[in-house]
């Protein structure tokens, strides 16, 4: 009915929120464009570093955050990499020249 | 066979990359492959009108420059088969590229897709020159205004000088109530101003900012009276050059459309 309305009247066809979405899309992409990193880019980064990380701790993957953020007078990656536990590994030989602490 | 075209206007902010985004979108509707490629080097923006920003990982230099394969480089768009989008580099310059470059490029991309459809940046040095390289043939976007009418008519010049075949026109954000009111030039006074063929006029419409807004080119909306005049330009583009343009007839509403009834308003004067 209202779309009938709108047809006679020439009223707006979709009541929209588009306003929103361009001002969400904008500030995500001026984020990206100043460090020149796009969220494409910005995952793969994120797929590396876990890799590494994952060597070392169990993580969570599904609940691990990355993203560019703009503080007062730059720009930070931040990220939250939830940890499960440590994971048991054969304790490295000390580097050379290093001497172990005594136990 | 594939074809190359470029968008071009000399004007800046006539309607170049909405047009390359829709036409992108209305030949891959019809059943075409086609790529689009943002050659504003600097000043991207196709991907955002498509909405492809995220998507993003190597643009046109990276592939220029042998730093990806071509493959690579593209973004393949989810919502709509057989369309892909190469970026522009964000953080190069226009001398970034040259000619020769873009005349690879293009011939390389010729050979997946059925269309290869240039967004050329505003000007004439060598961002034009470059966008116009590789280029098979020219579609010249302008509004109905002096300024980018003679900037038209300099870039219909230009276009010639690369030995391209006579560009075709597309006339953008016409306005019917001003031009039937007489304050806004009409179809056949820019064409003979310009005398090129035209392909297609299209409305100056608010539904082009809410699907800017969105990332998603208004030629998908069905019920978008711009997005039709983008399918129509689409499909005498993609080999049906008869299909009528749209009718741009002023939408006068219920009022004089009754007094017309009457006979106390004049007959439509039907935007051809
Ligand atoms: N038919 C139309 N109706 C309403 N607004 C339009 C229409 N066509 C283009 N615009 C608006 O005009 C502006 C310029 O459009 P666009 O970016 O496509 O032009 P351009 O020629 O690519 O510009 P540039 O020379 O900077 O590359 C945009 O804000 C766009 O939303
Ligand atoms: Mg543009």
């Amino acid at each position: 009915m209202r779309d009938l309305f709108n047809r006679f009247f020439g009223g707006p066809k979709t009541v929209g929120k588009s306003k929103e979405e361009a001002k969400q899309r904008l500030k995500f992409l001026l984020i990206h464009d100043q460090v020149d990193l796009t969220p494409a880019q910005l995952d793969t980064m994120k797929a590396e570093i876990l890799e590494v990380i994952a060597k070392y701790v169990e993580i969570d993957q599904d609940g691990t955050e990355f993203k560019l953020e703009k503080e007062e007078d730059c720009i930070a990656l931040v990220s939250s990499i939830p940890v499960r536990r440590v994971v048991e590994r054969p304790a490295s030989p000390p580097p050379a020249g290093v001497t172990p602490a005594p136990a | 066979m594939s074809e190359c075209i470029v968008i071009t206007s000399g004007k800046g902010g006539v309607g170049k990359t909405t047009t390359t985004a829709n036409l992108g979108v209305a030949l891959a509707q019809q059943g075409h492959t086609v790529a689009v490629v943002d050659a504003d080097i600097g000043l991207r923006n196709l991907d955002v009108i498509l909405g492809l920003e995220n998507r993003i990982v190597y643009d046109l230099v990276h592939v220029i420059e042998g730093e990806c394969r071509l493959k690579q480089g593209l973004i393949k768009d989810k919502r709509l088969d057989g369309l892909s989008l190469l970026p522009a580099a964000q953080t190069r310059d226009k001398n970034a590229v040259t000619p020769d470059q873009m005349r690879k490029l293009v011939a390389e991309l010729k050979e997946h897709f059925d269309y290869v459809l240039v967004d050329c940046p505003a000007g004439i040095e060598q961002g034009f020159k470059n966008a116009v390289a590789g280029a098979d043939k020219a579609i010249i976007v302008t509004t109905p205004e002096v300024s980018a009418i003679r900037d038209a008519d300099r870039i219909i010049g230009m276009v010639e000088a690369a030995e391209l075949p006579e560009p075709q026109l597309i006339i953008n954000r016409f306005r019917a109530k001003m031009v039937q009111s007489g304050d806004m030039m009409n179809k056949e006074d820019i064409l003979e101003i310009l005398a090129i063929p035209l392909l297609g006029v299209v409305p100056d419409h608010e539904d082009i900012i809410v699907s800017a807004n969105r990332g998603v080119p208004v030629a998908f909306d069905d019920e978008s009276l711009v997005g039709e005049a983008y399918r129509r330009i689409g499909r005498r583009l993609g080999g049906e050059p008869d299909v009528p343009l749209l009718d741009l007839t002023v939408d006068d509403g219920l009022w004089t459309t009754i007094k017309r009834w009457m006979g106390l308003a004049p007959a439509r004067e039907v935007a051809r």
